[in-house]
């Protein structure tokens, strides 16, 4: 050693920091004030709001509306309403938009025209719309939680589990079991599954994938193997279901998902606001006061009873999930995570995959599911070959 | 390891399995024949209703699951180590769904199924495979073996749906076509077999000559051209195997999915990773793990049968969960 | 030189006896550890000596196998994790971001530990967002996308919205690795800022130059355990650089900061007992 070293290390004078702070350092801190004032009297005026929101505060409340999403969701909602418009007029027999409009909200119009409108389309059109949305927000969620944008309810599984349930559940009893109930009861089986054998989703998001591939795989067999078992007009009943239709759906899974969207989707948006942390890594979310595990479970958890429920009124119904999430992150770009956003998309591109199955090789009527598939397929595999890292969406 | 190592280790367990499997082949079925009753024809005797069942139903049931077994068990091997993925199948990657899509359509075109549907299926299987291996060249995929079984889960939905959307359109060849989006041996004959024979046969032969440099391919590229090999003409010709292979399977039994992953697990499991003992052992696991799954599918749902592609997918989808969560892919 | 803490209105870390484990390998072992407040700590060792662990643990992201993390006397645990995290700030190793967060948003989420559901902006936010772009030197980067950035201006932007966070305790787990020298004078001179208007900083280094040159407060760590801690010019010497690391090495002194630089020379003889040298030292010969 050179030198013998000095007592304070940490007071030579030149030091850049201090230039940087303006203050000795070492120095007891007891004479440093806790909050400090901003540093340069120069700086600009501190903005009211963040960029891009719009900040509505009373006394000690106050709520950041982000801009974009929420031009998003008007174009989105707009959309939604032409394309249900177009649903409600286009059919075997054609009623004119307006008075199809009319009919529907208004509940006016010639009587054909409100039975038709009333009667046949709006039951499937209030369906479409559940369902979409439903996946929308459980794709969303699922997305946000695995940090893979890949992994939505039907890729891991969750539907087929659902699938097989349902099917088991009409097959096997003469009473009507409740479908929501069985397919609910499937979806979350396979998520527990799907869990528990890839060890998480937050780690190796691939391995949860490809898990959740296999996992799906045996309740699709299931599924296969409970309809070959069955007696054939209860296996024709159930056959709609490894498609994915709008065509056969019972109202009360219709109004059970309902209620299920009314507790899930304000409940994803509370969680929507946390969720946002998850996106970074365990650890920062922690390091901000998130408690990541409940997060993760209540997340999950909402995610599996939107998928669930849809499955129960539409059966397996592909892609929904996975594509209105991306549409939705499309249109409200870098900022929260669009639980709302992926909800709207969802009906959008549910009720147009339903459009298009109506009316492309009509009379015959394709499943919608089909059509989602042939559509989202070429999509799915763009996706798959063209994403070079594992980010997160 | 040693050549009697690799013939106690593998080749004679597998024939032991493949002996006990094809005989309960034989014996055991769906219908009221018992495995008594059929016992009696196998050795000789027996009553007529017997006879028929066991020689003109069985028998070339079994023959037809063994050459399924044998073709798809050899198409996993090479698949896998020309994609040098454990996860690359037929099936998982889309090849046997590209088949089967090919035969559906060429239905829907007005094609009579028996005849063309060899040809067509190996067209659809190479255009499969080739789209699989593709995707694995294209950058980043190929470091990532999940990914590749991802979008062949993706091309196999696609070709699936794709198929039910032509059943749909073509209800007047529905049956014909519903038989091509599930695999299945049953009420196969060996007139349905000598026609695709040919086509597996021409597959396994090439799949043979091309495993040396296959094997020597699993080096890397480099080492490979240092032994004097043509990496992009071997894997052509592994290509033109696998397709020939899966093809002619799906040809004969729609498609069969996971037997390619299983078949190449097991075996490697128990002779190590060395291609051309991988394929001895798999000529004869193929067929054991399908004569199998297509005994156990017309035990469990008796007296219905369930398609054969439905308890691969039973028996294979757990072994696709051990492999991936296998703390570490094997390399190949 | 362990300063003596006589503020009150200081918060204290410290453990009790902490052991923390990865599954059933305890990788730290009881340990009595205090950070002097509003100064700044560096954990050094080799690799694999527990000490991004440790901080794990004192982050309260690693759950203690025995003994307890003391905030201010509490138990850790038993501390709701979002008033931690008005309390404590933390930067993991390596963080990532999504894509497409501009430097703003990121610095916001800083401000989430503050917020709530129908709270979710008020002008004390605001402020924090600017001062601590002001702190990193960021504001004219503020709207630039995270990933148009250079890997010393992202890091900066990152301890920014550790900043924001307006805790008392920052904790930084490596935030200089990958950086080149330029890159990481300008994140560890925002570091020393920091610890002079009044935070307590714990930071995990590799290199025990920087360790010295930075940090006012050393805790060397050596399989789990603490070998040596106090002030960085009393504690550094040939033999704890030899227990630690099994390389012989001469100590200088920085001519313009007086503080010690380590001169590595050649890699120690002797095994040394501790295990974590074994394996850095060659077959004897």
């Amino acid at each position: 050693m050179k030198t013998p070293p000095k007592t304070s290390p940490k007071t030579p004078t030149e030091t850049p920091t201090e230039t940087l702070t303006g203050m000795p350092m070492g120095t007891p801190s007891v004479d440093v004030p806790a909050p400090r004032p901003p540093r340069e009297s120069v700086a600009p005026p501190v903005p009211a709001a963040p960029p891009g929101t719009f900040r509505l505060a009373t006394g000690g409340l106050s709520v950041l509306v982000p801009l974009r999403p929420l031009l998003a969701g008007a174009v989105l909602a707009l959309l939604l309403v032409a394309v249900g418009t177009v649903c409600l007029a286009v059919g075997d027999i054609a009623v004119a938009p307006l008075d199809a409009l009319r009919a529907a909200v208004l509940g006016s119009g010639s009587p054909r025209d409100l039975l038709v409108v009333e009667e046949l389309r709006m039951p499937r059109i209030e369906a479409g719309i559940t369902v979409g949305a439903a996946l929308g927000v459980a794709g969303c969620l699922m997305q946000t939680l695995s940090g893979n944008r890949l992994a939505t309810p039907d890729t891991v599984g969750l539907n087929n589990g659902a699938t097989a349930f349902a099917v088991a559940g009409i097959v096997s009893s003469s009473t009507s079991l409740l479908p929501s109930a069985t397919a609910l009861t499937g979806a979350a089986t396979a998520a527990v599954l799907t869990l528990a054998l890839s060890g998480g989703a937050g780690q190796r998001g691939y391995r949860f994938l490809v898990v959740g591939l296999g996992v799906g795989a045996v309740f699709g067999a299931v599924t296969n193997l409970i309809l070959s078992r069955a007696r054939i007009d209860a296996a024709n009943a159930a056959f709609a279901w490894t498609v994915g239709t709008l065509n056969s759906r019972s109202q009360t899974a219709v109004t059970v998902l309902e209620v299920g969207l009314l507790v899930c989707l304000p409940l994803a948006v509370v969680l929507g606001r946390r969720l946002n942390v998850l996106r970074f890594s365990d650890a920062v979310a922690t390091g901000l006061g998130v408690r990541v595990r409940p997060l993760r479970v209540a997340v999950l958890l909402t995610s599996v009873v939107c998928a669930g429920l849809a499955v129960a009124v539409a059966g397996p119904l592909g892609m929904i999930a996975l594509a209105a999430p991306e549409a939705a992150r499309r249109l409200t770009g870098p900022g929260p995570v669009p639980v709302l956003t992926s909800a709207l998309a969802g009906a959008v591109f549910t009720l147009l995959a339903d459009l298009i199955g109506r009316t492309v090789m009509a009379p015959l009527e394709i499943p919608v599911g089909l059509v989602t598939a042939v559509v989202g397929g070429p999509y799915l595999l763009w996706l798959l070959l063209t994403t070079r890292t594992r980010r997160t969406p | 390891m040693t050549l009697r190592k690799t013939l106690l280790r593998g080749l004679l367990p597998a024939s032991g399995v493949l002996l006990v499997v094809a005989v309960a082949g034989l014996l055991v079925g769906a219908g009221d024949i018992g495995p008594a009753r059929a016992a009696e024809v196998v050795l000789g005797g027996g009553d007529a209703d017997a006879r028929f069942t066991v020689l003109e139903l069985r028998l070339p049931r079994t023959v037809v699951a063994i050459a399924v077994g044998v073709a798809l068990g050899v198409a996993g091997a090479v698949l896998q180590a020309t994609a040098r993925n454990p996860l690359a199948e037929p099936g998982l990657l889309g090849v046997s769904a590209g088949a089967s899509f090919a035969v559906v359509l060429a239905i829907v075109l007005g094609a009579s199924a028996t005849t063309v549907a060899p040809y067509v299926a190996v067209l659809g299987a190479a255009a499969g495979c080739l789209l699989a291996l593709g995707a694995a060249r294209l950058r980043g995929a190929g470091d990532d073996p999940v990914r590749l079984v991802l979008a062949g889960a993706a091309f196999s939905g696609l070709m699936g749906a794709a198929s039910s959307v032509l059943l749909l359109a073509n209800q007047r060849a529905a049956d014909e076509i519903r038989f091509w989006t599930v695999g299945s041996v049953a009420g196969r004959d060996t007139d349905d077999l000598l026609a695709v024979l040919p086509v597996l046969l021409l597959g396994l032969v090439v799949a043979v000559a091309v495993s040396p440099a296959l094997s020597a391919l699993t080096l890397g590229d480099d080492v490979a051209t240092g032994l004097g090999h043509r990496p992009r003409r071997v894997r052509a010709a592994a290509v033109t195997s696998v397709a020939l292979l899966v093809g002619g399977a799906t040809a004969i039994a729609g498609p069969v999915a996971f037997v390619g992953l299983v078949v190449p697990f097991v075996a490697r499991a128990l002779v190590g990773p060395d291609l051309r003992r991988l394929l001895a052992v798999s000529v004869l696991l193929g067929p054991a793990v399908v004569l199998l799954a297509d005994v156990v599918s017309r035990l469990v749902v008796r007296p219905y049968e369930m398609p054969l592609g439905v308890m691969t997918a039973l028996f294979g989808a757990p072994v696709l969960v051990a492999v991936v969560r296998s703390s570490r892919l094997p390399a190949l | 030189m362990k300063p003596v803490n006589t503020m009150t209105e200081a918060r204290r870390l410290e453990t009790a006896s902490l052991t923390l484990a990865h599954g059933h390998t305890p990788v730290v072992r009881e340990l009595d550890v205090e950070l002097p407040p509003h100064r700044v700590t560096a954990i050094v060792g080799p690799n694999g000596c527990g000490k991004s662990t440790l901080l794990s643990g004192l982050a309260r992201l690693l759950a203690p196998r025995e003994g307890a993390v003391l905030l201010n006397g509490r138990e850790l645990a038993s501390i709701s994790t979002r008033e931690v995290a008005r309390t404590v700030g933390l930067l993991p190793q390596s963080a990532t971001a999504p894509d497409g967060l501009t430097v703003r948003d990121l610095v916001r989420y800083g401000r989430q530990p503050h917020q709530g559901l129908l709270r979710q902006w008020s002008k004390a936010d605001a402020e924090a967002v600017e001062a601590a772009l002001d702190a990193a030197d960021l504001r004219e980067l503020a709207d630039r996308r995270l990933e148009t950035l250079s890997g010393g201006q992202r890091q900066r932007a990152w301890i920014a919205m550790a900043v924001a966070q307006d805790t008392e305790i920052l904790m930084l787990d490596e935030p200089t690795s990958a950086l080149d020298i330029g890159h990481q004078l300008e994140v560890l001179e925002m570091v020393r800022g920091l610890a002079a208007r009044g935070r307590t900083v714990v930071l995990v280094l590799h290199d025990l130059t920087t360790a010295c040159r930075y940090a006012d407060h050393m805790l060397a760590l050596s399989d789990g355990r603490i070998v040596a801690q106090g002030a960085p010019a009393e504690i550094m010497t040939p033999d704890l650089v030899r227990a630690l690391y099994g390389v012989e090495s001469t100590i200088l002194t920085d001519p313009v900061h007086g503080t010690p630089v380590v001169c590595p020379t050649a890699l120690a003889v002797a095994p040394e007992p501790a295990s974590v040298t074994s394996e850095a030292v060659p077959a004897a010969t």
